[in-house]
C-alpha cells in the first residue's frame, strides 16, 4: 500500500514540477518576448516612444519605392491595409523577398527610430503561397523575354 | 456544370441531415437492445453521398483539366500555361477547393470503412452512433461548401485566359503536402467517431483495437506530409534556408500532432494496461477539433499570417463547430464509467510515458497560446500583443528537449515497474554523458542544443541496442516498427539540435569570376547562363565551391520569371552532405551579371530529412491486421 502511495506522490511530484517549469516558462517569455502586432492605423494611433519592437501588417506603397541597387535593402511607404492614406516610411536592410512588389501585403519587423520617424526593418516577409490571390484584371502581361535586364 | 456539382453538393446536404436526424430519433426512442432500422438506411446514404460527392469533386477537376473559366475557382487558381498536374493540384490552392477535398476525403474513407471486415462485426448500435457522429461533421462540411465557401461559382461572362498559379506552388511539393495534410486530418473523423459511438454504447476499449490503422495512417499523413514534408519543402523552395519559423500556420499543423502524438500513447497504455480510457476518448476527439482549430487558423482572418487564407465568412462557424464538439466530448467523457484499473509505478515505462503524454499537452497548450495570443491581449489592451520565434524556442525547446532524453531511457523501463536491463541501461546513460561531455570539449557551449543534441546520439544508440538485446521484440513487426521509429525521431533530434543554432548565413555580391571566402569554404562564380522557353525565363548562375582546395560540388542557383507574373522566383540549389550542407538562393542580378547570393552553410540539416524518412516508413511495420474480438473477450 505505502509504495503505491509513493508512486502516486511521484506522479504528482512531476506533474507539479513540470507544470511549474513551463508555467515559468511562459510567464517569463510572454513578458518578454512578446511585441506588438499591429495594423499601420494603429501602429500610427500609438506612441512612437512605444513603438521600439513591432510587427507591422500592411501593403506596399507605390509611389517613393527605392531598391538598393545590390538587392540588399529597400525604403518604402507602409500602407494601411484598408486606408491607403495611413503610411509609415520603412527602411529595410537584407534580401528583398521575390514576391515583394506594389500592392503585396507585407509583415516588417523592427521599431521606429523616433527622431527620424522612419520604421526600421530586420524582417520583410511576403505573405506566403496560401494566400494568393492573383489580381483580378486578366490582361496579357509581359512575357519573360520582352522584360529588360535590371536589378530584381 | 457547375450548377450540378452545386446541387451534388446541395443532395449529400440533405441525406445527411435527413437521416442523421432520423437515427438519433429513433435511437433515443428504442431501448437498448432493439435492432435498429435506419441503420441499413444510413448505410446505403453513405454510399450515396460517396457517389454524388465524387461526383461534384470530379466536376471541379473536369472543369480544371479543360481549362473551363467559367468556373470562378478554374480561373482563380490556372492559366493556359500550367502543366496539367499543377493544373490538377489547384485542386487544393484555394480555400473553398480544399474544402472540398477534405470533404471529399472524408466521405471516402467513411466508405471505405463501411466495407472493411473491422465494421462488419461491429455491434449494431455502435455502427448506428458512428454514422450518426460522421453524417453531423460531414454536414457541417457541406454547409460550409454550399454556403460561404462555394466552390463552383460561375463567371459570367467566361473570361478568355486564367489568373495563374503561385509559382511557389508550381512546385512538387504542392502535389503532395497539402493533400496529405487533408488526409491526416480528415482520418481522425473516424476514430473519434468511432471512440464516442463505443462510450455511448457502453464499450470504452473495444475501439482502441479497431481504430489502430485509421490512426496510424491519420498520424503518418500529418507527421509525413504536412510537418515534415512542408519543411522540406520550405527549405527547397522558399530560399531562406529554414525550414520551420513557427509562422500560424505551421503551428497549426503542429497543434494537432502534439495531440495526436500524446494519443498514440495513452492510447498504447489503455490497450496494454487497460487504463486511462476517458483521456484516450478526450485525446482523439481533440485531435479531431485541434484539426478544425487548424483549419480556423488558416481559413479564417483571426491571426494575420504569412500564410493565412482569405478568410470568407467560415471562420464562425468553425468557431461554433469547435465548442460544440468540445462541450459534447466532455459530456460523453464524464458521463462515461470511469477507469477501473490504477496506473502502474512512476519509474516504469507507462510513468515515463505519461510525463510525455504531460509535455505534449503543455507543448500543444503553449503553441495554440502562443499563435493565439494577438487575439488573446486584445481583452486588456488596444493595442495587441504577438509572439515571435523567441518566444516559442525560449518555451518549447526545452521541452522538447526533455522528451528527447526520455525518448533515450524510456525502452529499458518494464511496463509495470523498474528497469529491465539495468547493464544496458548505465551504458545508455553513458552514451549520454560522454556525447555532452564530448560536445562540449568539441565547442559547443549553449546548454540546450548540447543536451538534445546528446540525447539524439544516445537516442539512437539506445533504440538500435535494444532492438538488437530483446528478442521479443525483434519477433514482432510492430516492434521492429516501434522502436525504429523512435530511432528516426532521435536522428531529427540530433539535425535540430546542429541545423537550428548553428546556421551560418551570408548575403554576398559577387562579379563573374570573383572568389570569396565564407568559414572553410571558397566560392568561385564561373558561369551565367540564360535559358529561355515561352511559359519561363530562367537564369542560372553556376558558382564552384571548394574546401581546402579541393572542389566539393558546384552549385547552380537559378532565378525564373514565370509569363504572367511580375515577380521573378528563385530555385535554390544545395551541396547535399550529412555534415555541413551548402545552400544558395539569387537574390538578384543585374546586366553585367554581377549576382546578389545568399548561402548559408547548415550542419546536420540532411539527418532531419533522413530520420523522417525512416519515421514515415517504419509506419508501415506498425499498421496490421486488425484482430476482431467480440465483447465479452475484451473483458478477459
Amino acid at each position: 500500500m505505502t509504495s503505491k502511495n509513493n508512486s502516486k506522490l511521484m506522479y504528482v511530484f512531476a506533474f507539479v514540477l513540470i507544470f511549474s517549469g513551463v508555467g515559468y516558462l511562459m510567464v517569463t517569455s510572454l513578458t518578454q518576448n512578446s511585441t506588438y502586432f499591429l495594423e499601420v492605423s494603429e501602429a500610427l494611433a500609438m506612441d512612437a516612444n512605444k513603438l521600439e519592437r513591432a510587427r507591422l501588417f500592411g501593403t506596399v506603397g507605390g509611389s517613393d519605392l527605392q531598391r538598393d541597387a545590390d538587392a540588399l535593402g529597400v525604403t518604402f511607404n507602409l500602407q494601411d491595409k484598408e486606408d491607403q492614406r495611413k503610411v509609415i516610411r520603412v527602411r529595410y536592410t537584407g534580401a528583398i523577398p521575390d514576391l515583394f512588389a506594389p500592392g503585396a501585403e507585407v509583415i516588417v519587423e523592427g521599431g521606429i527610430n523616433p527622431e527620424s520617424d522612419i520604421f526600421l526593418a530586420s524582417t520583410l516577409m511576403t505573405k506566403c503561397a496560401s494566400k494568393y490571390e492573383a489580381q483580378d484584371s486578366y490582361q496579357e502581361k509581359a512575357h519573360p523575354d520582352n522584360i529588360p535586364y535590371k536589378s530584381y | 456544370m457547375q450548377y450540378i456539382g452545386f446541387f451534388s453538393l446541395l443532395v449529400s446536404l440533405l441525406i445527411c441531415v435527413v437521416m442523421g436526424a432520423a437515427f438519433f430519433w429513433e435511437a433515443l426512442r428504442s431501448g437498448r437492445d432493439e435492432q435498429l432500422k435506419s441503420l441499413a438506411w444510413m448505410e446505403k446514404s453513405q454510399v450515396a453521398i460517396f457517389i454524388i460527392v465524387t461526383l461534384g469533386s470530379l466536376i471541379l477537376l473536369q472543369a480544371l483539366w479543360m481549362k473551363d473559366y467559367s468556373f470562378s475557382y478554374v480561373y482563380r487558381y490556372t492559366d493556359d500555361f500550367l502543366p496539367q498536374a499543377y493544373r490538377l493540384s489547384a485542386f487544393w490552392a484555394g480555400q473553398s477547393g480544399s474544402m472540398l477535398f477534405w470533404l471529399w476525403v472524408m466521405v471516402l474513407m467513411g466508405f471505405i470503412w463501411l466495407f472493411s471486415p473491422v465494421y462488419k462485426n461491429l455491434p449494431s448500435r455502435t455502427k448506428g452512433f458512428f454514422w450518426g457522429f460522421l453524417f453531423m461533421i460531414q454536414a457541417f462540411f457541406l454547409l460550409m461548401l454550399t454556403g460561404p465557401s462555394n466552390p463552383f461559382l460561375i463567371m459570367d461572362p467566361a473570361p478568355a485566359a486564367g489568373s495563374g498559379l503561385n509559382p511557389l506552388l508550381q512546385n512538387v511539393g504542392m502535389i503532395f503536402h497539402p493533400p496529405m495534410t487533408f488526409l491526416g486530418y480528415a482520418g481522425f473523423t473516424i476514430p473519434a467517431c468511432l471512440a464516442l459511438a463505443g462510450w455511448v454504447t457502453g464499450d470504452q476499449r473495444s475501439w482502441l483495437f479497431q481504430s489502430r490503422n485509421w490512426v496510424l495512417f491519420a498520424w503518418v499523413m500529418l507527421t509525413g506530409g504536412g510537418i515534415l514534408l512542408g519543411g522540406w519543402w520550405a527549405y527547397m523552395e522558399l530560399g531562406w534556408g529554414g525550414y520551420w519559423a513557427w509562422d500560424p500556420v505551421e503551428n497549426a499543423s503542429l497543434i494537432p500532432w502534439l495531440v495526436s502524438t500524446a494519443f498514440l500513447h495513452t492510447a498504447m497504455i489503455g490497450k496494454q494496461r487497460n487504463t486511462l480510457h476517458r483521456s484516450n476518448l478526450v485525446l482523439i476527439c481533440l485531435s479531431l477539433i485541434t484539426c478544425f482549430f487548424a483549419t480556423f487558423l488558416v481559413r479564417s482572418n483571426v491571426i494575420d499570417s504569412l500564410h493565412t487564407f482569405g478568410g470568407t465568412g467560415v471562420g464562425p462557424p468553425l468557431v461554433a463547430l469547435m465548442g460544440a464538439s468540445l462541450v459534447f466530448t466532455f459530456f460523453v467523457a464524464l458521463t462515461g464509467q470511469g477507469d477501473r484499473s490504477a496506473v502502474d509505478n512512476f519509474w516504469s515505462k507507462q510513468g515515463m510515458m505519461i510525463v510525455t503524454v504531460w509535455l505534449l499537452l503543455a507543448l500543444a497548450f503553449i503553441v495554440s497560446t502562443g499563435t493565439m495570443w494577438p487575439v488573446i491581449s486584445r481583452i486588456w489592451t488596444e493595442s495587441p500583443m504577438g509572439l515571435g520565434p523567441d518566444f516559442y524556442n525560449r518555451v518549447c525547446l526545452p521541452l522538447f528537449t526533455l522528451i528527447a532524453v526520455i525518448l533515450c531511457l524510456c525502452p529499458w523501463y518494464n511496463w509495470r515497474k523498474g528497469i529491465s536491463d539495468k547493464n544496458s541501461f548505465i551504458i545508455v546513460c553513458l552514451v549520454l554523458v560522454f556525447t555532452i561531455v564530448g560536445l562540449w570539449i568539441g565547442g559547443i557551449r549553449l546548454l540546450l542544443p548540447l543536451f538534445a543534441a546528446a540525447a539524439g546520439v544516445a537516442g539512437m544508440f539506445s533504440l538500435v541496442m535494444y532492438i538488437v538485446l530483446t528478442p521479443h521484440v525483434r519477433r514482432k513487426k510492430a516492434g521492429w516498427g516501434v522502436y525504429i521509429l523512435h530511432a528516426g525521431i532521435a536522428m531529427i533530434v540530433l539535425g535540430v539540435a546542429f541545423s537550428g543554432p548553428f546556421q551560418d548565413s551570408r548575403e554576398m555580391v559577387m562579379a563573374k569570376g570573383e572568389k570569396v571566402i565564407f568559414n572553410e569554404y571558397e566560392f568561385h562564380y564561373v558561369e551565367f547562363e540564360e535559358i529561355l522557353t515561352p511559359g519561363v525565363a530562367i537564369y542560372e548562375a553556376r558558382i564552384n565551391a571548394y574546401k581546402d582546395g579541393r572542389r566539393i560540388g558546384q552549385l547552380t542557383p537559378q532565378r525564373k520569371l514565370f509569363r504572367g507574373f511580375d515577380s521573378p522566383y528563385a530555385e535554390v540549389s544545395v551541396i547535399p552532405s550529412l555534415g555541413n550542407e551548402i545552400y544558395s538562393t539569387i537574390l538578384a542580378f543585374d546586366q553585367e551579371k554581377n549576382i546578389t547570393v545568399k548561402i548559408n552553410i547548415t550542419p546536420l540539416v540532411k539527418w532531419i530529412w533522413i530520420g523522417s524518412f525512416i519515421v514515415c516508413l517504419s509506419v508501415i511495420l506498425l499498421v496490421g491486421r486488425v484482430r476482431i474480438k467480440k465483447a465479452d473477450e475484451m473483458e478477459s
